[in-house]
């Protein structure tokens, strides 16, 4: 009878134990806490300053709010401890490590950076920052989006690097500002967060036109396209139905639109972020476009599930244009020497008039802990963006440097490289003349749901149905995209 | 309509022509075969394509060749692909072994632990509402159930939370980075204890009571009498379990950081480089060594795997 008693009661207790795990909520979760109190550490007797030569003692706000702030910490023999998550993988994540031991071994404060694989994508990273935010948790720096890192400052959990960059003892100098494209640090000022640097850039890249120059001969064109109406007309040239050849490979991608706004002389958001507007003229004309290349068939979709298929299928000789990022560069090579060999290239996207460039490429933010790890984590952003780093790093991912003096250094890598012969590395250095043209999609928090609802509300709409009143489609689509960015915007 | 029957002397044993076949099994019967045929060709040709496009060369793949080897093509079939995708995977430098071999242990252990849980908790927690007489059991089941109507992706990060938050009673730190976080919280399962109580309630409760009167418990009951006839419900929780153990993957992801604590299904992943591009042939090759442990667990439990399917009430 005592074993009845003892196994009801065991059985009950795992019911119990089930159904309580089963509608557990989360507890109420504090906002971000320093993650470790860093122990006061005595400096050397020998090194203290004479107590008359001291310097007036400056409150540290966590996070610093002025340069002078962050002067005033110190770090010596604190030995802190720096967290990356990134996207990248095994490879990258080795080399990416190779880097921070240097940095390691030589920094004189004792601080050690170490790499970790967040995810594959940038959206699994953000996934995982999320929790980690949510547990106070979050590591001392990674990658994000200027959209991702707005989220994340919505919830208090990233710091603006401004007073960090401007340090005197730990900033860049004017010099290295200079060096830096100007167009890939304004691109991390935030507008949602009057002009708040959420981020820093250790590389970048952009959307470009992806050519087959072989096939554009073979119909009579000795240049790629300038206007979007070249654009059309070679595209529409190109197509041969029956051979399943077609001029454009579209993408279900918001990225791809904003290209196509941007180049249109439209924007996706307002300059100070306030509100959604690629229902304007140039958008408008951008989806028109759209409609009409598969109205006449210009254009082929590739699936959301066909990962890759455009290059797959440009590296075949299937589609002759393609719009994609430049970091896609060293994988189209491989793929059209696998592939179909055909002569091929990359050049600024068409326009209307004024040349445009999507810029991409995810940056790296900090997360509010201390005020020490909050400038150990700076000075590995710093140190991963010096002219070495961002060389070394652009030539192993295919990414583009984000120092003007690294250049030189990463095209002759690339020339020196079979992987890049034909040419590429030509192709490769154009790109940082197109630099100056960059535009930013939208830095704003929730920008995540309208790239979906873009998607959705939009393209799927206009491509399944080119005859789709374009302006309607547009203008439901900025409402509903208006109301998630109300939704979102700083309380 | 009436589908006409011929005698079976009418047709010759061993040599049936198609016609033989639709007159000796009608044409309704022969549509039911077409269409399962259809639908298992469907099932098979994922795996077919896998293992294809794994022994392709890349050229193979971007070009669309269905078949590059002989007799059609001149290709060999590229086993080395196996060879450079766990390469590609990267190298554990702890353990100084390829990481591919680190994530397939971390995964073999993290699901046989999994599975053993879940078997000991839906026993259990199944038998309590099948056989036993509780007060107010039938509320606390559908309660139970109730959870499943919970879409798991809005749970898992409140529990990645708690997992950061948890502490680890066997060393420092928390759950988060840890085998506990990829354990415990799936060591119940609702479905395998609904699955084993539909199972356990079919068992006439006369063999009960003359197991008591021969002076058992019901510990004794249950392992001596209810396991055994269960064996085909309880491979159908274990294989249901493994498969959803093995191939899990956001949460690894989420709760993990260290490249030594991550499991195969993630390993799979780092062959999408965004903004890049993917190897889809080592992508394959990948995924057809995550995809083996699973078909063989299949092939040795699948009979009694369809008899706990059928015998449980869940069969569509």
């Amino acid at each position: 009878m005592k074993t009845r008693k003892l196994f009801v009661a065991l059985s009950l207790l795992v019911v119990a134990g089930l159904v309580l795990a089963g509608c557990a909520q989360p507890t109420p979760t504090p906002a971000p806490k320093p993650a470790a109190k860093v122990e006061p550490t005595k400096a050397p007797a020998a090194t203290q300053a004479p107590a008359a030569t001291k310097a007036p003692e400056v409150k540290i706000s966590n996070p610093p709010k002025t340069a002078e702030e962050v002067d005033a910490i110190e770090l010596k023999g604190k030995n802190v401890t720096v967290l990356y998550w990134h996207n990248r993988p095994q490879k990258d994540q080795d080399f990416l490590q190779g880097m921070l031991d240097e940095f390691n071994k030589s920094n004189p404060y004792g601080i050690t950076a170490k790499a970790e694989i967040g995810g594959a994508s940038y959206n699994d990273v953000y996934n995982k920052i999320n929790a980690a935010i949510q547990a106070g948790q979050p590591p001392e720096i990674s990658v994000a989006y200027q959209n991702q890192a707005a989220f994340y400052r919505a919830q208090g959990a990233v710091i603006d690097l401004a007073p960090f960059v401007k340090s005197k003892k730990y900033g860049l100098a004017e010099a290295d500002l200079k060096d830096y494209f100007q167009t890939f640090l304004d691109s991390d000022k935030n507008p949602q967060y009057k002009g708040e640097v959420l981020g820093f850039p250790t590389q970048r890249s952009m959307e470009v036109l992806y050519y087959n120059a072989d096939w554009l001969k073979q119909i009579g064109y000795n240049e790629p396209p300038k206007t979007w109406k070249e654009f059309e007309e070679m595209a529409c040239k190109a197509t041969n139905k029956e051979q399943k050849k077609y001029g454009w490979a579209f993408r279900h991608d918001a990225s791809n639109w904003a290209s196509f706004v941007f180049t249109h002389g439209g924007r996706i958001i307002t300059e100070d972020g306030s509100a959604y507007v690629f229902n304007s003229d140039a958008g408008v004309q951008a989806l028109q476009l759209i409609q009409r290349m598969f109205e006449k068939g210009c254009a082929v979709e590739i699936p959301t599930s066909e990962r890759y298929g455009e290059q797959n299928r440009f590296a075949n000789g299937e589609v002759m244009f393609v719009l994609a990022s430049s970091s896609g560069l060293p994988f189209y090579k491989e793929a059209v020497d696998k592939g179909a060999k055909h002569k091929w290239d990359i050049t600024i996207p068409p326009n209307t008039g004024k040349p445009v460039i999507n810029l991409y490429g995810a940056s790296v933010s900090v997360y509010k802990t201390t005020p020490e790890k909050e400038l150990a984590a700076w000075l590995v952003i710093k140190f991963l963006g010096e002219k070495t780093q961002t060389a070394k790093w652009a030539i192993n991912t295919g990414y583009l440097p984000v120092r003007q003096s690294a250049v030189a250094d990463v095209v002759a890598a690339y020339k020196a490289n079979p992987a890049w012969a034909g040419g590429l590395d030509a192709s490769y250095a154009r790109m940082f003349d197109w630099a100056k043209y960059a535009m930013v999609e939208a830095p704003v928090a929730g920008y995540d749901p309208v790239r979906a609802l873009i998607d959705k509300e939009i393209l799927s709409k206009a491509i399944a149905d080119p005859k789709a009143d374009a302006k309607k489609l547009l203008d439901e689509a900025v409402k509903q995209a208006n109301a998630i960015l109300k939704e979102n915007a700083p309380k | 309509m009436t589908v006409r029957s011929v005698p079976p002397s009418s047709v010759r044993p061993g040599r049936l022509s198609i016609a033989g076949l639709i007159a000796r099994a009608g044409w309704s019967r022969l549509a039911i075969y077409l269409l399962l045929t259809l639908g298992a060709l469907g099932a098979v040709f994922p795996f077919i394509y896998m293992i294809t496009t794994s022994l392709k060369t890349y050229g193979s793949v971007i070009t669309g060749n269905l078949w590059p080897w002989p007799p059609l093509g001149a290709e060999t079939l590229q086993w080395k692909n196996y060879a450079d995708a766990i390469d590609a995977i990267g190298w554990d430098k702890q353990w100084g072994m390829y990481l591919f071999f680190r994530y397939a242990i971390n995964s073999i252990f993290v699901t046989l632990a999994v599975v053993a849980g879940v078997m000991i908790t839906s026993v259990l927690a199944a038998y309590a509402f099948a056989q036993m007489h509780v007060p107010g059991k039938n509320f606390l089941f559908i309660l139970l159930l109730a959870t499943i109507m919970i879409p798991g992706d809005l749970t898992i990060v409140p529990k990645a939370v708690m997992m950061y938050q948890f502490k680890n009673p066997f060393g420092s730190g928390s759950w988060y980075n840890n085998y506990l976080a990829l354990i415990v919280p799936f060591l119940a399962s609702v479905f395998g204890i609904f699955l084993l109580r539909q199972f356990f309630m079919q068992i006439p409760k006369d063999l009960f009571d003359a197991a008591l009167m021969d002076g058992s418990g019901h510990t004794r009951y249950l392992l001596t009498i209810v396991l055994p006839l269960s064996r085909p419900a309880l491979v159908s929780v274990a294989l249901i379990n493994f498969i959803w153990a093995w191939d899990s993957f956001k949460w690894p992801l989420l709760v993990t950081r260290d490249s030594n604590m991550r499991v195969l299904a993630v390993g799979l992943q780092q062959f999408l480089v965004q903004e890049g591009g993917t190897k889809i042939q080592l992508m394959m090759a990948f995924s057809s060594m995550v995809v083996v442990p699973v078909i063989v667990f299949y092939f040795f439990t699948q009979q009694y795997f369809t008899q706990g399917i059928t015998t449980t009430g869940l069969k569509g």
